[in-house]
């Protein structure tokens, strides 16, 4: 328990996808202006990168190391990740038409976010089990939200603030997100 | 023996051995199986799950003026918006103008055409008003109603309900004396403003810009932001965002501006403006649903009821008549 607990916490916080590793930097960027739609977003990731973590560990320990093909490992999970996004999103559409008209365009979005694959791909690289590849990419999922939904409130208050011309829009997201993550800088310190 | 197991013996011993050639060809079809199993799992689930494909529809559908007037060629606006769904072009709306062809557009990414003149004018809002005098009872305007908006029974006087009329012109076309008149709808306007500009009038002072300087907002009892709200003064969404209908109009944000904006009164508008696009949307939303009710009524009971009258069947009751006399 202890073990899941420090993978948890070491990947909100000291390993943050976003803002360490810069990683799901698109979703983050695209995803942020609305706080809504980054919850929905949110939502939308922790569960595709949660089951992906588990699926890609599957796919590598019983088919890809058994058959030697180690070398096909980035095209095979992108192949199953993209067809699980499209799966749940199907699902989601037929049973959650709300929360799907609040996902909407971010479902299909996720087959393309670096994050997903670079999540599976870490989970290998570090020797993961199972049970560490789920708990690994729940916290992964878990700081991505953090991280959109902190930003999206951040710049729901942009929206107020009077900002001078030649810093408005992308600029001033990117100074922020740089803050941002220079405060996530503070973290490193808690080892993991 | 498992499995992996198996394919482990397999491989390492008889494929593994023979070389690059054979080596490759089990990656290949180690993808093609994933793939395939993918694909399959995805074509299941998508007839398991079948993708709701009215929402493109509803989409159109609640941005069409939902007078059901028929003037696109289709029986009412549903229909349209499906039509349009399919292909359709969209400036066959004459109620809902340039205002909604600009709408379309946007939504569905297609180019602005101007509207189509063949199917009518862009009027203002009407309703029918029936000239209670000459009707006779006929009924022939009650089935043609697409909003049942019509009360009558035979041989006596019909009337309009005027909440429900959408002013679709469709009861003119079947009534045999012509007592029918499309009567436009006085509008109220949002320039009426009920109160005037407090203590500036009178002291003539200038308005400047709004500084942003945020005196506004400590000084609002309700907590809002007056300088937001005011910067947001056009956009009828931003508004509600910023929760405008709090506003309890103490022009206490007026007192304390700088640059002598007449804030309360910006709001007044707006809330004026956001009651019309309240008031709209309720009128549309209830007169889709009555024209959902006709229409299912008509589709259930075709043998009670008479089908919605077409363009030439006043001319043939006339005939019918007259051959009667």
């Amino acid at each position: 328990m202890t073990d899941a607990l420090a993978i948890l916490l070491g990947t909100i916080f000291v390993n943050n996808f976003v803002m360490v590793q810069f990683l799901g930097l698109c979703p983050f960027m695209g995803a942020s202006q609305k706080l809504d739609s980054a919850i929905g977003m949110a939502a939308a990731t922790t569960f595709v990168l949660t089951l992906a973590c588990a699926i890609s560990y599957l796919l590598e320990h019983y088919l890809l190391q058994p058959l030697g093909l180690e070398y096909l490992r980035i095209i095979a999970f992108i192949v199953t990740i993209a067809a699980l996004v499209q799966f749940s999103e199907l699902v989601i559409r037929a049973t959650q038409p709300v929360l799907h008209q609040v996902l909407g365009l971010f479902i299909p979005l996720i087959t393309t976010n670096c994050a997903v694959l670079g999540v599976a791909l870490l989970n290998v690289r570090q020797n993961h089990s199972l049970f560490e590849s789920i708990f690994y990419g729940l916290g992964a999922a878990v700081g991505f939200s953090l991280m959109l939904i902190v930003f999206a409130a951040l710049r729901e208050r942009q929206t107020g603030a009077d900002i001078p011309a030649p810093f408005q829009g992308a600029a001033i997201n990117m100074i922020t997100a740089g803050l941002l993550s220079l405060a996530f800088m503070g973290f490193t310190g808690m080892g993991a | 023996m498992t499995f992996v197991d198996s394919l482990d013996t397999l491989v390492g011993a008889t494929l593994l051995d023979n070389g690059l050639l054979i080596n490759s060809l089990i990656g290949v079809v180690t993808m093609t199986v994933i793939g395939c199993l993918c694909a399959l799992l995805l074509e299941r689930a998508a007839r398991r799950y079948q993708a709701d494909e009215l929402t493109i529809v509803d989409l159109i559908n609640v941005r069409l003026p939902q007078t059901q007037c028929a003037q696109c060629g289709y029986p009412g606006c549903r229909p349209y918006a499906e039509a349009i769904k399919q292909g359709a072009p969209i400036n066959q709306c004459p109620p809902g103008g340039e205002a909604l062809i600009k709408n379309l557009a946007n939504l569905l990414g297609r180019p602005i055409l101007p509207l189509d003149t063949d199917r009518g004018e862009t009027q203002p809002p009407r309703i029918a008003v029936i000239r209670e005098a000459d009707c006779i009872g006929c009924t022939l305007c009650i089935p043609a109603c697409p909003v049942d908006a019509i009360i009558g029974a035979p041989q006596l006087m019909h009337s309009v309900i005027a909440a429900d009329c959408t002013g679709c012109d469709l009861c003119l076309e079947p009534c045999p004396v012509d007592c029918i008149d499309m009567v436009e709808v006085q509008q109220t306007g949002v320039t009426a403003l009920r109160l005037p500009r407090i203590d500036q009038d009178d002291l003539n002072l200038v308005e400047y810009p709004c500084i942003h300087c945020g005196l506004c907002e400590p000084a609002c009892p309700r907590e809002l932001a007056p300088q937001l709200l005011h910067w947001h003064r056009t956009e009828p969404e931003k508004m509600v965002d910023l929760n405008l209908s709090a506003c309890i109009e103490c022009r206490l944000c007026d007192r304390v501006c700088p640059s002598n904006i007449p804030l309360t009164a910006t709001f007044q508008v707006a809330k004026e403006t956001q009651r019309q696009l309240i008031d709209e949307a309720s009128m549309a939303a209830s007169a889709q649903l009555r024209f959902e009710q006709h229409t299912q009524r008509s589709l259930t009971s075709t043998t009670t009821l008479r089908a919605r009258p077409q363009k030439g069947d006043r001319k043939a009751l006339l005939n019918a008549l007259r051959k009667d006399s």
